[in-house]
């Protein structure tokens, strides 16, 4: 048998999405080593918190966890790297794993390189695709990703176990069909009170964090629609989304001149966004915004060059100047009565 | 006060050459110190033009052409600038480079008050080194830096931003700062930097003066290998539909917002 930890996260008292996300994919890695090389493999949810809300761990379950794990410690209600990832070590000390998949995550990328240096192992950054294969016999952990600015993709295999990668959240989608209720176990874990390390302020980024998740539409801004001058189609397009109560999002480009804040941004450096439909209005679609909107289900792609990347991407495409499509929406919707 | 950069040299990726083979053409490619990085200057100058006695080495580990940015760094106001070159390095994944960074730390500027890297490196995206790098050397690392608020010998207080947060973060020094966002001021290197940089001089060191293991470093000390590249694949039925297609986009919209 085989052993596979997921290093889980919580935001606030609820465990991020993510998490369930690594663990139904983990889920299908093992079916796939039960049907392939009649391997069994354990999956085993870690958590290093202070407490964890007992729905939460049922929600673990029902994705498909065998086992969930609270590494447990009244001093980890605020993060810190050096704490987490040293109680995470102590229990893995005790606890073997074969393979260890982290949410890529600012912390949980904070957290996993610490983890593998000191297992002196591989770690796969930032991945967009997790699959076993099997080579010379053994089954293998082939975790892909972009590189490169993603023009290029790379597979990429440890020589050394554990097998470790970070994965990109919402790169896979969870599945709570597990009827099976595993088993929940806590930690306890003293640790080193650590000085060297004060958080002395958090605060909420100035305007609200942009959901992407929840939206079902959102309309993209890109280079296309930028005048240098006052943006007016930029600014009429998010009238728009206004109007419509639909997400709006915008490219790296116009957010690097200035448009708008990065929280808006979708792309590889930017948040990924899965609606169900997407509207790029003038966005050429750099290698690093298709990044973060591919997965989207309708994709619609407006723009005046008909050789523009972005239809090669989308389902529907229109060869026109994306201000005119603007304008008669901005009509249409009456966008301009507000 | 001692400021170590750590810099990389990387292929320009905004202009990718690909071979007709759908490999990266990297001799056509040109190279150029990475973006990140070069913020990361930038702070470290910054901090050495409000206080005394601030001496900033910058360190890069790659092939001899990596001296441009080496130079470029001591022109632009660096006061020492040391080099890791040997064919045993090529092919580190971040583990192995980790290793290689730290040992030269160790041993050539042992006595440093804070590390600055760039978040990460434009060609392989990881942000995977900085955070080995602080736990080899077991120093505190605040990632994802947006502000140094102030820094001395002692305490450095770092602003970091993560999605929707911002965080206040004092650190005990020695401290490793990862640099995400570019400093208002740029600092340009000058002619007579250039010059200057001539006198200081680049130190280089090799595998045997590390004193590493060579199953530390290079492809053996690699524990990551990869197993393909290849470009994204895209395989999408495009419909071309009539330039008046507002009706046809708010029609989508509506029956998907109803779904």
């Amino acid at each position: 048998m085989k052993k596979l930890a997921i290093y889980v996260e919580k935001e606030g008292n609820t465990l991020i999405d993510a998490s369930y996300e690594l663990i139904s994919k983990a889920c299908e890695l093992k079916a796939f080593a039960k049907s392939s090389k009649d391997m069994e493999i354990e999956v085993t949810a870690v958590l290093v918190s202070s407490a964890v809300d007992e729905n939460d761990v049922k929600k673990a379950f029902l994705a498909g966890a065998d086992n969930f794990i609270l590494i447990k410690n009244d001093d980890f209600q605020v993060f810190n790297q050096m704490k987490y990832s040293s109680a995470f070590l102590s229990y893995f000390h005790e606890n073997y794993h074969d393979y260890i998949l982290f949410p890529a995550t600012p912390t949980g990328r904070m957290i996993a390189p610490r983890v593998t240096t000191v297992l002196n192992t591989g770690l796969v950054a930032d991945c967009t695709g997790l699959e076993f294969i099997i080579k010379d016999g053994l089954l293998k952990l082939a975790s892909t990703r972009p590189t490169f600015g993603a023009e290029l993709m790379a597979t990429i295999l440890s020589k050394q176990s554990p097998e470790c990668a970070t994965i990109r959240p919402k790169t896979f989608k969870a599945d709570f069909r597990n009827t099976k209720i595993g088993t929940y176990k806590e930690f306890p874990c003293s640790i080193e009170n650590n000085f060297d390390l004060i958080l002395l302020d958090s605060t909420k980024d100035e305007a609200q964090k942009i959901n992407f998740d929840t939206a079902k539409v959102i309309f993209s801004a890109g280079y296309g629609l930028y005048d240098g001058k006052d943006n007016i189609y930029i600014e009429k397009l998010y009238q728009i989304t206004q109007k419509l109560n639909i997400g709006f999002a915008l490219t790296r480009k116009l957010v690097d001149l200035g448009i708008k804040s990065s929280q808006y941004q979708i792309g590889q450096t930017g948040m990924t966004a899965t609606p169900e439909l997407y509207v790029a209005f003038g966005i050429s679609g750099t290698i690093q915004h298709i990044a973060g909107m591919k997965n989207s289900k309708i994709i619609i792609a407006i723009n005046n060059d008909e050789n523009a990347e972005i239809f090669k991407y989308s389902d529907y495409k229109i060869v026109t100047d994306a201000r005119a499509v603007i304008d008669d929406l901005f009509e249409k919707t009456g966008a301009y009565n507000q | 006060m001692d400021i170590i950069v750590c810099v990389k040299q990387v292929p320009d990726v905004d202009d990718i050459k690909w071979t007709k083979e759908n490999n990266l053409d990297r001799s056509m490619m040109l190279s150029k110190i990475n973006k990140y990085d070069d913020w990361a200057l930038n702070w470290a100058l910054n901090i050495k033009s409000k206080f005394k006695d601030v001496k900033i080495t910058v360190l890069s580990m790659g092939p001899k052409p990596a001296c441009d940015i080496l130079n470029y760094a001591l022109a632009k106001g660096c006061d020492r600038a040391i080099l890791l070159c040997d064919k045993m390095f090529a092919a580190s994944d971040t583990l192995a480079t980790s290793k290689i960074l730290a040992r030269a730390i160790e041993k050539y500027i042992p006595n440093y008050n804070i590390i600055l890297t760039g978040q990460m490196a434009q060609d392989g995206d990881t942000a995977q080194v900085p955070v080995s790098l602080s736990q080899l050397l077991n120093i505190v690392d605040i990632t994802n830096a947006i502000e140094i608020v102030n820094a001395d010998k002692n305490i450095a207080i770092v602003k970091q931003k993560l999605e929707d947060k911002v965080n206040i973060y004092e650190a005990r020094t020695p401290c490793l700062i990862a640099i995400k966002e570019e400093y208002p001021n740029v600092f340009y290197p000058k002619i007579e930097g250039y010059i200057k940089a001539q006198n200081k001089g680049i130190e280089e060191y090799c595998f045997e003066d590390l004193e590493l293991q060579r199953e530390d470093v290079g492809i053996i000390g690699s524990p990551t290998i990869v197993y393909k590249a290849f470009r994204p694949e895209i395989n999408k039925k495009t419909t071309e539909i009539d330039k008046d297609c507002s009706d046809f986009i708010l029609e989508l919209v509506q029956r998907v917002e109803i779904e």
